[in-house]
């Protein structure tokens, strides 16, 4: 069955049109019929960015008023008789949305029907800047794709099963009960995805593995699966908790928040703004919030760019060794995300100096990994390390089939 | 109702101040100006503006680019012929309100909806000037309006429903909650703040207390942001004395009646923040320590 899978921003959507089945997933060979993205919405120039199969990009300016326009759009160019996917928007048998914060509700995807949908709602408190646009696309869409069941997958579900001693901060018990105040983790339809494709290569069921998987992107995080549950995870109540990432501090002292307000006299606007999009890598370096430019001034002897790349890895390496701790062991290490897939450099970085706690990288596989799944520890190496390409759509259009074409199955 | 395009006559700090906010919430702005000159320096401003939000890490360099985009300043008023609304922001003089309501009257198709943003002025008596009252309201922004929660609505009297519910949308639309205002001088805000003004002017007048110590007294005993003596330098001196003027002129009631020490000071220029003196002396838009002597 067509599958469209929606992940809808504040002035964005980004789709995927999947051909996918309990046939195909059984047999890994989903399809991916088109991609693209609606951009600048609300503005006289919104542009679509379109790709049929592996057929290059094409991009078109137009004006796209709101999300409604943006999904109706989607399903003319999907359709479009001579670059189109699909003859009939009918065709697209069911909708995967998206959805960033599921709170403690929603613990596995779901058919969204009004209850769920008040249900996100319900969530908006908790994810301000991403449940309200995830919901405004949801509803454009189930406004425009009526006929068809439209399905949410949640970044916080997979990680409704780490346990309360990981999860609740050390703060008086009642702002827990008054404002669910609690750590949720986020990127789990990501960790989720290349623990279930770790399977294939290392030859056995994640049942029966313990992983640490290091979603490494612009928001980075890292989660340990213990027997195919996560456990803990390193973003917390928001995804500004944990690792260093583009422009987010991570980590914090929160003393440090009232401290900075008064120092520099910023309002909470601003002071919000600094820590998610000043800080990281980017405040840090001063270069940028993208890895491969810091990298590239680091090699011509950037200081900032140095330390940037150096207090990312040891973050990173601090929390693969407190994950071990936590998992009492390890099978495999898995490298996923834009930084992860793409920085052989950054891998060994982190890696660097764990040979003492049985992690060996072997440096040419390392170098020669990229576009595809590898493994890139030596032979000898006790943990097992992997490089794993995340897939996120095909995930949330594998979930949409599981639960709206009927008959048991569970893979994936 | 969706805002695409939305007009503003005047690119002084309330203007753009307005434009500022409109544009980050993804609007796209004109701004009519008299003079060439006086768009490149609005234009300048209002970088100015956003370069200070920047230092403040309150946005990103991208951000700003794209908020300067959507904002064009120029002196063709045919650039506001196809807004979804028009604001007039110009000086808070009777006559450039009704100059400026009047051209937008002719200017814009007959239904949209043409705001004055004014602090005391008579809405029902500008809007006569349009030729179609029933489509002008009065917005009160409140200064710096990216920050403020609050803008208050003012029905003339024959401003429509409908003219209502679009400035009530367009004041949701910002994010701000509208406080809905039948038309009186001074609506609420400018009303219950002009006598508190006044009154500190008064004290410091009669050599009670340093300005300095009034301010900190007020501020930090009634927690405000900033002391009366400081707003009033800030918003400008001149200005304050409009407002109370207009005020006692309406209402003819003595506690409106500026305090003496207030005309003086604009009488010798110091207008405060903008002159670099009044109350206080001002560096950089920064107060720079005491101007007034204690009288005894």
């Amino acid at each position: 069955m067509r599958v469209l899978v929606l992940n809808c921003g504040s002035s964005s959507v980004k789709y995927q049109l999947v051909e996918t089945s309990r046939e195909r997933i059984a047999r890994a060979d989903d399809l991916v019929l088109a991609r693209g993205a609606v951009e600048r919405i609300g503005s006289g120039s919104a542009v679509h960015t379109f790709q049929r199969g592996a057929e290059p990009k094409s991009t078109e300016t137009k004006e796209i008023l709101e999300h409604r326009g943006a999904v109706a759009e989607i399903l003319r160019r999907l359709a479009d008789p001579e670059l189109g996917v699909v003859r009939d928007p009918s065709e697209i048998a069911a909708v995967g949305h998206r959805v960033v914060h599921g709170g403690e509700r929603f613990s596995a995807s779901v058919v969204i029907d009004s209850d769920v949908e008040r249900g996100i709602e319900d969530c908006v408190e908790l994810a301000p800047l991403h449940n309200p646009h995830n919901l405004r696309g949801l509803r454009a869409a189930r406004a425009v794709l009526g006929g068809v069941p439209h399905v949410a997958v949640f970044d916080t579900a997979f990680h409704q099963t780490v346990p309360p001693y990981a999860y609740m901060y050390g703060l008086p018990y009642a702002l827990y009960k008054r404002h669910a105040i609690r750590r949720y983790g986020f990127h789990g339809t990501s960790h989720r995805y290349v623990a279930w494709r770790s399977e294939a290569l290392l030859g056995r069921p994640r049942e029966q593995t313990k992983l640490i998987t290091c979603h490494l992107g612009a928001g980075a995080s890292v989660c340990a699966i213990d027997h195919g549950r996560s456990i803990d995870t390193s973003m917390g109540f928001t995804p500004l908790e944990g690792l260093l990432m583009g422009t987010r501090s991570g980590d914090l002292d929160p003393s440090l928040v009232f401290h900075i307000l008064h120092a520099e006299d910023l309002d909470e606007y601003q002071l919000t703004a600094m820590l998610n999009k000043h800080s990281g890598l980017y405040g840090l370096s001063g270069v940028s919030g993208d890895m491969r430019e810091i990298l590239a001034e680091e090699a011509k002897g950037h200081e900032r760019a140095k330390l940037a790349v150096d207090t990312f890895c040891y973050r990173l390496r601090k929390y693969i060794g407190s994950y071990m701790a936590a998992l009492g062991g390890l099978d495999a290490l898995i490298f996923t995300g834009g930084i992860g897939e793409n920085s052989a450099v950054i891998r060994q970085r982190t890696l660097a100096g764990l040979e003492g706690l049985g992690i060996e990288l072997d440096a040419a596989a390392n170098e020669a990994a990229g576009r595809g799944e590898a493994r890139i520890s030596t032979p000898g190496s006790r943990h097992a390390v992997l490089v794993i390409p995340t897939n996120e759509e095909l995930l949330i259009a594998r979930d949409t089939v599981r639960l709206v074409e009927p008959a048991a199955s569970h893979a994936g | 109702m969706e805002f695409r395009k939305i007009g503003i006559v005047g690119g002084g700090s309330m203007g753009r101040s307005i434009a500022e906010k409109l544009a980050s919430s993804g609007i796209e702005v004109a701004v009519l100006e008299l003079s060439a000159e006086q768009a490149a320096a609005s234009r300048a401003a209002l970088e100015a503006a956003l370069d200070a939000e920047l230092a403040k890490w309150g946005l990103t360099v991208s951000e700003k680019k794209v908020l300067l985009s959507r904002v064009k300043f120029g002196t063709d008023r045919a650039a506001l012929a196809d807004a979804d609304l028009a604001i007039e922001s110009v000086n808070e003089n009777l006559a450039a309100k009704t100059a400026v309501v009047r051209m937008l009257g002719e200017l814009l198709p007959a239904e949209r909806v043409i705001i004055t943003n004014t602090s005391t002025l008579s809405i029902t008596e500008i809007a006569a000037a349009s030729g179609r009252p029933a489509h002008v309201i009065g917005m009160h922004f409140m200064y710096p309006v990216p920050k403020s929660p609050i803008v208050e609505v003012v029905r003339g009297r024959e401003t429509s429903d409908a003219t209502l519910a679009v400035a009530r949308g367009l004041a949701e639309a910002l994010g701000k909650s509208p406080i809905e205002v039948f038309e009186y001088p001074g609506y609420v805000v400018t009303r219950a703040m002009i006598p508190f003004l006044n009154e500190a002017m008064h004290i410091v007048m009669e050599g009670v207390a340093t300005a300095e110590d009034i301010d900190r007294a007020l501020a930090l005993g009634y927690d405000f942001k900033m002391g009366p003596l400081e707003y009033s330098d800030r918003v400008g001196l001149d200005k304050v004395l409009g407002w109370m003027e207009h005020l006692f002129r309406e209402l003819g009631e003595l506690k409106y009646r500026p305090a003496p020490l207030l005309r003086q000071l604009v009488r010798a220029g110091h207008l405060g923040r903008k002159s670099g003196r009044g109350f206080f002396l001002w560096k950089h838009g920064e107060r720079a320590g005491s101007a007034m002597r204690v009288a005894r």
